[in-house]
C-alpha cells in the first residue's frame, strides 16, 4: 500500500538538509570537490558532508560561537529596542556607505560593507578574511568557496537566535516546515510523490446516488472542498477515541482519503449514509430529505465526535474548540431595545449557518428598514423592487431593526414591566466559512412551495456592514463608515453552491465547487463537469458558502 | 520626487530602530506569498538550477537570474500598500 503524503507547506529548496527531488529519486544536495579550493582531510570525499565547507574550521577557534551569537543578536536578527538602535546607526557600508545593497559583516573583524558593490570581496582579499554574513538573512558567505555555505553548527546557532529574537517580539512568525525523523521515514518508505500542478484536479470525485441521496451527496461536495476541513484530515489530525465503529469523523477523514486518492471511478457512500441513519434518525429512509438539514445534522453529529477526542468534555458547549467550531461557528448578537427606557439586552447565540429570506415568501420582504447600507460595498447599486434581489439585500433585510409590535411586549429589566420593542440581528464574531441558506422551502400552514425567485450573489462578500461593531459605530453617529482598505477580516470569497432543481415534491441537489483560484466544476452525483463562473453566478441558488480570505493568527 | 542618498539613510535608520522595518519587511512577506509570487519566484529558481545544473549552481547566480523578474513581478497594489504604510509611519513619527 502506498501512502501519499501531501506536503501542504513549503520547503526551502537550497538547505543542506533538504532531499532534492529528481524524477523519483531523492538525491542529497552536494558540493562539489573543485571548487572547496584546499584539500579534503579525508582525501576521497566529494560530498561536504555536514560540516560545510572547509574553511569554516580556521572560524571555529577559541570563543567563536558567542562571537558569532553577538553578532545575529546586534546585527542580524535585533530583538531588543537597544539593539535595533545600535543597528540602525552602525549598519553601513565602510566603503560607501550604503545601508541598503545586501550588506555584510565580516565574521573574522569588525567590518560592514555592500555585496552588490563588492565591497566586502575587496575586504576579504586585502585582509584574507574569508569569511562574511548576510545581515539580512544572517547566511554565511565563503570566499574560498565563492558561494553561501550551510555549517550545521553554524545554522543551529542562527535557528537559536532567530527564535530567541521572535520571542521578544509580540506576535506568532510562519516557521518553515521541516519533516520530523518519521516523517522522514514516511517520506523515504513511500517514494510515490504526486504533483500538485495548477491545473490539477484532484480532490474531485463523483458520488454514486443510492436512492434520493443527492442530498447527503451535494454536502459532501460542498465539504470535501473546504479548504481547511480537507487540510485537517490529510493531515491526520483526527485521533479517535470512540470505542465502536460509528465514528463519523473517522468516516470523514476515509471520505478525504478516497476523494483525494486520484482514483477517477465515482465513490459510493454507503458507510457514510449508514452512519448518518444511524446517528440522525430523522434522515433515514429512501425518501428525500433537505440538503440544507442533512449539512446542520452533519456538523452536529462531527461536532459531537470531535469533542470526544478534544480530552474536553462538553462543559461548555459553547467553549468547545474542535475543528468544526474552528471553522464553521459564527457568533450571532441579539439586541432588544425597550422603546421607553431605550436599555439594551444583549445575548451572543452561536450559528453554522444564516437563513435568510426571500421576496416572496408570506412575510414581506420588502421595504427594508433603514439603518446601514451594504450594498454599495459589494458593488451592488441599490435596488427598489424593480431589480433583482442581492444577497446584499437579504443580509440587510436579516440585520434590520425590527419593530415586536404591541403584541409581543417583553419584560424590561429598566422598567420592571412590559414595554414595546425592537429587536436586531448583527454578526458578533464572523466563522472562518460562512454558509448562506436561502429559504426556498416554504412550510406554512396554508402551503407548502418553493420560492424560485433569483437572488444574485456576488463572488467576493464583505461582511463589515453587518457586523455588531459597524452597527455600533453608527450609533454613535458615525455615519460614514470609513471602510479601511486594509483591513481585510470580514471579506469572503464563495467556493461552493448548493442548487436545487425541481419541486418541493420531487427535485434534486447540485452542486458547484471550486478548486485554486477561480475553477469551477459541476458535481451532480457522479457526473463532474467543467463549469463557468457565469454557470454559477446565474444559478439558482440554495446554499451558499464563501471562505475567509484571509485567515489571521488568534 | 528625489530623495536624496542621506534622506534614505535617515529613514532607513528610523525604521530600523522602531522596529517598523521588521514589521513591514513580515507584511511585505505576506503578501507575496498571498498573491503568489513566491510560488512564481520559487519556480523561477528551480528552472534556473535545472539549466545550471545542481552541482554547479550558486546562490549568486540565481540572486543575479531571479532579480530582475522578481522586481518586475511584485504586483502594483503590494507596493502601493507598502508605500502608504511607510509614508503613515513617517507621518507619525516626524522631527
Amino acid at each position: 500500500f502506498t501512502a501519499i503524503l501531501i506536503i501542504l507547506k513549503p520547503m526551502s529548496v537550497l538547505r543542506q538538509a533538504d532531499v532534492a527531488c529528481r524524477g523519483n529519486q531523492p538525491i542529497p544536495v552536494q558540493y562539489p570537490k573543485e571548487r572547496s579550493g584546499l584539500p579534503d582531510s579525508t582525501g576521497s570525499a566529494t560530498t561536504m558532508g555536514p560540516t560545510g565547507c572547509p574553511h569554516v574550521h580556521t572560524y571555529k577557534v577559541d570563543n567563536w560561537k558567542q562571537n558569532l551569537r553577538v553578532i545575529y543578536q546586534c546585527f542580524v536578527w535585533s530583538g531588543s529596542a537597544e539593539t535595533r538602535k545600535r543597528k540602525a546607526k552602525s549598519c553601513a557600508c565602510h566603503m560607501c556607505g550604503s545601508h541598503l545593497s545586501r550588506l555584510h559583516s565580516c565574521l573574522h573583524c569588525v567590518y560592514f560593507a555592500c555585496f552588490s558593490k563588492k565591497h566586502i570581496h575587496d575586504h576579504a582579499k586585502s585582509k584574507r578574511h574569508s569569511l562574511a554574513i548576510d545581515l539580512l538573512y544572517g547566511g554565511i558567505y565563503c570566499f574560498g568557496c565563492q558561494d553561501y555555505i550551510y555549517d550545521k553548527d553554524i545554522e543551529q546557532i542562527a535557528k537559536e537566535e532567530q527564535r530567541k529574537a521572535w520571542k521578544m517580539k509580540a506576535g506568532e512568525r510562519f516557521l518553515t516546515w521541516e519533516p520530523n525523523k518519521r516523517e522522514l521515514e514516511l517520506l523515504r518508505h513511500n517514494p510515490k510523490r504526486r504533483r500538485i500542478t495548477s491545473n490539477c484536479t484532484i480532490g474531485l470525485r463523483g458520488l454514486i446516488n443510492l436512492g434520493n441521496t443527492c442530498f447527503m451527496n451535494c454536502i459532501v461536495q460542498a465539504l470535501t472542498h473546504t479548504p481547511l476541513l480537507r487540510d485537517f484530515f490529510l493531515s491526520d489530525r483526527h485521533k479517535c477515541e470512540m470505542q465502536s465503529n460509528s465514528c463519523l469523523v473517522c468516516e470523514m477523514s476515509q471520505l478525504f482519503q478516497e476523494f483525494y486518492s486520484g482514483h477517477r471511478s465515482p465513490h459510493i457512500p454507503f458507510r457514510l449514509l449508514h452512519l448518518v441513519w444511524t446517528h440522525a434518525r430523522h434522515l433515514a429512509g429512501y425518501e428525500q430529505q433537505d440538503a440544507h438539514e442533512f449539512l446542520i445534522a452533519a456538523l452536529d453529529v462531527l461536532h459531537k465526535h470531535c469533542k470526544d477526542d478534544n480530552g474536553k468534555k462538553a462543559n461548555n458547549p459553547n467553549h468547545c474548540n474542535c475543528i468544526i467550531d474552528q471553522i464553521f461557528t459564527g457568533g450571532l448578537q441579539s439586541d432588544v431595545t425597550c422603546q421607553v427606557c431605550l436599555g439594551v439586552s444583549t445575548t451572543i447565540d452561536p450559528f453554522w449557518d444564516i437563513s435568510l429570506d426571500l421576496p416572496g415568501s408570506s412575510t414581506p420582504f420588502w421595504p427594508l428598514s433603514p439603518g446601514g447600507d451594504g450594498s454599495a460595498l459589494n458593488g451592488e447599486t441599490h435596488t427598489s423592487s424593480s431589480g433583482a434581489t442581492t444577497l446584499t439585500d437579504c443580509l440587510r433585510r436579516f440585520t434590520r431593526p425590527e419593530h415586536l409590535g404591541s403584541g409581543a411586549k417583553i419584560k424590561c429589566s429598566g422598567c420592571h414591566s412590559y414595554q414595546e420593542s425592537t429587536k436586531q440581528l448583527t454578526m458578533k464574531k464572523l466563522p472562518i466559512v460562512a454558509c448562506f441558506h436561502l429559504k426556498r422551502f416554504e412550510h406554512s400552514a396554508k402551503l407548502r412551495r418553493k420560492i424560485t425567485t433569483y437572488v444574485s450573489f456576488p463572488l467576493e462578500l464583505d461582511m463589515t456592514p453587518f457586523m455588531a461593531s459597524s452597527k455600533e459605530s453608527r450609533m454613535n453617529g458615525q455615519y460614514q463608515q470609513t471602510t479601511d482598505p486594509f483591513n481585510n477580516d470580514n471579506k469572503y470569497s464563495l467556493f461552493a453552491v448548493v442548487n436545487h432543481q425541481g419541486t418541493l415534491e420531487s427535485g434534486h441537489y447540485t452542486t458547484f465547487i471550486r478548486q485554486h483560484k477561480d475553477q469551477w466544476f459541476k458535481c451532480d452525483d457522479a457526473i463532474i463537469t467543467k463549469a463557468t463562473i457565469k454557470d454559477v453566478l446565474d444559478s439558482e441558488g440554495y446554499l451558499l458558502f464563501y471562505h475567509k480570505q484571509f485567515l489571521e493568527y488568534e | 520626487m528625489y530623495v536624496d542618498l542621506k534622506m534614505r539613510a535617515t529613514i532607513n535608520q528610523k525604521l530600523t530602530e522602531m522596529g517598523e522595518r521588521e514589521r513591514l519587511k513580515e507584511l511585505l512577506r505576506a503578501k507575496l506569498t498571498e498573491c503568489g509570487w513566491k510560488d512564481q519566484m520559487k519556480a523561477h529558481c528551480k528552472e534556473v538550477i535545472k539549466e545550471k545544473g545542481l552541482e554547479h549552481v550558486t546562490v549568486e547566480d540565481l540572486v543575479v537570474e531571479i532579480t530582475p523578474k522578481g522586481r518586475a513581478l511584485v504586483p502594483d497594489s503590494v507596493k502601493k500598500e507598502l508605500l502608504q504604510r511607510i509614508r503613515m509611519f513617517l507621518a507619525q513619527h516626524a522631527t
